[in-house]
């Protein structure tokens, strides 16, 4: 699975808000910027990995006081730094930035890129809007990864993404709304009350990357069955890709979403992953989603909906 | 295009692309209007205050004087809360860019930094969520990456970039928003001026036509119903006032005027108290049920320039009965009955069109579900009872409508089931009949244990309880009994079966326990069951102790 060095001519950045630890970005030659996060008015770093706070201290002092957090892009500055130095060892960027619906990160980005153009005429800069956030993202850039250990160039591995950056699914739930509803990452977010007792809402991406309740299942068991049957009809090629699982605070349930994923779907690994402070500080504690290559998500999720209703309401 | 400096005569154009941006919106901005109270008019008035600004604005090639001369001219003409506000950012800037020929981005930040910092202050009490937190967020969480090459352009594209964002978590920072579903009104109005000046510098030059009806001036609507208030209507929102006060010099006036002494005065006696002063006059806006006392303590000091009064009341009926017209019908809407604050609260929050206070004993009558029916406009109805004596009442009630709504009664044997049922419901759904059908899946397999106190003995199936003892009743049947309330609890989930396979129990707590006692349950559910996980509210029943659901 080693993605190999020698056709590789440029680099791939993603920020924190991609979730993707440092085994991947090791493994797939995946290059990190930090995004930031403010707490108490102090800023700091993004950090993936849980080096300076636990993942229990992290996700009950949020849960305590969410307000006490905020998150920041990396700034335009930061940007066109960690680019130009690419640039000048003479490769190309890719850089995959969280929705465009969800932070100012990719219009940063495009000044940035612009910024470095300014200096070097021929560089080989793309920023690729992915219209998604977290694990989605990690995802997009280990496949970015391995096309370009494939003997990809720059532009056909971006074009290829930017063609299938609308398959990249989400399946799971996620007990308490109210983050991502407070942090505009939820369609519809009037409609929902934050936590739900005994009940797991349904969630999947929207074109833009924002979180849409396709419907709800009562109880973990319950849950489970119809995110199990809503990958098998909504994955393609399932024994050719690799699978993430995101979980906060919901590491057996994760445990147990893999093993029936595997058994049922034989991909080539499933991983289940952390949600580190970047993202946490807008999903909150209780997701639990697998990410992966489906089919095509309609414009305003009616297929997707439809699945869901067959599986749920009957 | 890059922009690299701006001279008075581009921030002249580029203001007034602003001012043509919110006339566009006037209408839509005060429609968003509920705080501080929702009388319906910032956007008219901060178009207002910008119109007074540019009418006396000079015209000339040096910014600093420029914007001097708006800046007095929005204080002269600012009306309402959100006009005097906006007129204080202005100020800032102007203060902070006053010596300026030209300003380079970094200026422009400087000077919209000194704007929220002069709007803070002119407010006595800042409340976030606002126009106040719009300004602030937006430039502040730009400004490390705003340096001196930085082109105007970029400058006003990031910073209306931000206040977009923050303007979309007003909603969480002020319940009155959220309620309402609106974001706040001066917020809005000042990211479609700064948006307006931002379209300005790309070429985009607008002609201010509305995009919906407005009001011509921030006077009365001309369809405002005096009607709507009478001898005996409440009076609770006071009187809207503002006045312009020349501090005068003749003898017979007080000559030691301190703004900070007359805020603290006025304040005494009215709310959303702004109060700027410029040289020898001073700007108020204050809501305040007792006008007499503003105008003889402002009279100390000197005498009114300009004075308007109005009668908030009005305004306020005015708009709760437009709102009630406007009331659109919804697809589907539900219908409850419960007993207990906590829970009829719950189920609000859930989404509930209509609670029917159950009362004690849990009867709903006909004629109560009939009168509900009635009361809500869509075009399905779902009525979930609390108790299985009370689903007969509803289904006579749907017998009985005549109406043209589809009524569907769902079985809920309890307030726990009527719970499962509502969360379960997607509200954003177009499908009423998923939703319908969601609803009806959250009631499958659902399980309750009701703890309550046996009020005359009891003897069945080797059961002998004594009245008074504690009984557990599982999904309608009494299947234990003990002097303890925590113990018969225990028991009671012990000889429920569906207790083997749940993953978690949802505990209502009764008016009569006390609040302490949600530990001591807590402690001995997760003794007995450790792999349950338990989360009890306050529900607020009578008739049951505790009121429990199994969730699978």
């Amino acid at each position: 699975m080693q993605a190999t060095q020698a056709t590789k001519n440029f680099e791939i950045i993603v920020d924190s808000t991609s979730d993707l630890d440092e085994y991947f970005r090791q493994t797939y030659d995946i290059r990190l910027l930090y995004s930031h996060f403010t707490v108490d008015g102090q800023e700091e770093n993004a950090c993936v990995d849980w080096s300076r706070i636990t993942r229990e201290e992290f996700y009950a002092a949020l849960k305590a006081d969410p307000d006490r957090f905020k998150t920041a892009p990396p700034s335009v500055g930061e940007m066109a730094l960690c680019m130009e130095d690419i640039v000048t060892s003479g490769m190309g960027v890719l850089y995959l930035t969280i929705s465009g619906s969800l932070s100012g990160t990719y219009e940063f980005a495009v000044k940035a890129r612009s910024m470095v153009l300014d200096k070097y005429l021929d560089a080989k800069i793309v920023v690729v809007d992915t219209r998604r956030f977290g694990p989605a993202i990690g995802l997009m850039a280990v496949n970015a990864s391995l096309l370009r250990a494939g003997g990809r160039t720059l532009e056909e591995t971006a074009a290829i993404i930017e063609a299938d950056k609308n398959r990249y699914h989400q399946a799971g739930w996620l007990d308490d709304l109210s983050y991502v509803a407070k942090t505009g990452r939820l369609t519809n977010a009037k409609a929902f009350f934050g936590t739900l007792i005994g009940i797991k809402p349904i969630g999947e991406f929207d074109y833009n990357g924002l979180t849409t309740v396709l419907g709800k299942a009562k109880g973990e068991k319950a849950a489970m069955d119809v995110l199990l049957a809503y990958v098998k009809a909504t994955i393609t090629d399932p024994e050719n890709q690799i699978i993430f699982i995101a979980q906060s605070n919901r590491l057996k349930q994760a445990e147990k979403y893999k093993g029936m994923i595997e058994e049922a779907l034989h991909p080539k690994a499933v991983y289940v992953k952390d949600v580190y402070c970047a993202c946490g500080i807008n999903v909150g504690p209780g997701l639990m989603a697998a990410y992966y290559i489906g089919k095509e998500i309609s414009s305003d999720l009616s297929a997707e909906k439809n699945i869901l209703k067959d599986l749920i309401g009957g | 295009m890059s922009i690299a400096r701006v001279d008075g005569f581009l921030m002249a154009r580029m203001l007034q692309n602003g001012l043509n941006h919110i006339r566009s919106h006037e209408a839509e901005i005060n429609k968003l209007n509920v705080f501080p109270v929702a009388d319906g008019d910032t956007g008219t008035n901060m178009r207002l205050t910008l119109e007074n600004g540019l009418k006396y604005a000079d015209k000339t090639p040096e910014i600093g004087r420029y914007l001097c001369s708006v800046s007095n001219g929005m204080l002269l003409g600012a009306r309402g809360n959100s006009g005097v506000i906006l007129s204080q950012l202005f100020k800032g800037v102007y203060q902070e860019l006053s010596r300026a020929d030209t300003v380079c981005a970094a200026d422009l930040r400087n000077g919209f930094i000194r704007g929220y910092r002069v709007a803070y202050q002119s407010v006595i009490r800042p409340v976030e969520g606002t126009i106040l937190t719009v300004a602030r967020e937006g430039v502040e969480n730009i400004r490390r990456q705003i340096g001196r090459s930085t082109s105007v352009d970029t400058f006003f594209s990031m910073y209306v970039a931000e206040m977009r964002k923050t303007l979309s978590y007003t909603p969480e920072m002020l319940d009155v928003l959220k309620s309402a579903g609106v974001v706040d009104s001066g917020a809005a109005g000042y990211v479609l001026i700064v948006e307006g000046m931002l379209k300005f510098l790309r070429g985009e030059i607008l002609d201010g036509k509305e995009v919906s009806p407005a009001p011509v001036t921030a006077a009365p609507a001309p369809d405002l119903d005096l009607n709507s208030f009478n001898e005996t209507s409440a009076f609770e929102d006071g009187y809207c006032m503002e006045f312009l006060l020349q501090l005068m010099k003749q003898p017979g006036y007080l000559q030691n005027f301190r703004i900070d002494d007359f805020t603290a005065a006025l304040s005494l006696y009215g709310e959303s108290l702004v109060a700027v002063q410029d040289g020898k006059r001073v700007k108020v806006h204050i809501h305040t049920k007792t006008p007499a006392k503003i105008i003889s303590c402002a009279q100390q000091y000197g005498e009114f320039v300009t004075f308007k009064l109005e009668n908030m009341q009005i305004q306020h009926n005015e708009r709760i009965r437009k709102l009630q017209e406007e009331k659109p019908r919804k697809p589907l809407a539900v219908i409850a009955s419960a007993d207990g604050e906590g829970i009829t609260q719950l189920l609000y929050d859930l989404g509930c069109d209509v609670v029917i206070d159950g009362g004690p004993t849990m009867n709903t009558s006909t004629e109560e579900f009939l009168e509900a029916i009635g009361s809500v406009n869509a075009d399905h109805i779902v009525i979930m009872p609390d108790n299985k004596n009370t689903i007969g009442a509803a289904k006579q009630a749907k017998l009985m409508y005549d109406g043209q709504s589809a009524v569907t009664v769902l079985r809920t044997g309890s307030m726990v089931e009527a719970y499962f049922a509502l969360a379960m419901d997607v509200r954003d759904s177009k499908d009423t009949d998923f939703r319908v059908s969601q609803m009806k899946a959250g009631l499958e397999d659902t399980h309750t244990l009701a703890a309550a106190t046996a009020s005359k003995a009891y003897s069945s199936g080797g059961l002998e309880i004594n009245a008074g003892e504690c009984i557990a009743i599982a999904d309608g049947e009494i299947v234990c009994g003990s002097r303890d309330l925590t113990d018969v609890v225990i028991e009671g989930l012990r000889r429920m079966p569906e207790t083997a396979n749940a993953s978690g129990l949802l505990v209502f707590r009764g008016a009569d326990v006390p609040e302490e006692d949600e530990d001591t349950l807590a402690d001995a559910l997760s003794g007995a069951f450790p792999d349950l996980e338990v989360s009890i509210v306050n529900g607020g029943q009578h008739l049951y102790h505790w009121l429990i659901g199994l969730m699978n």
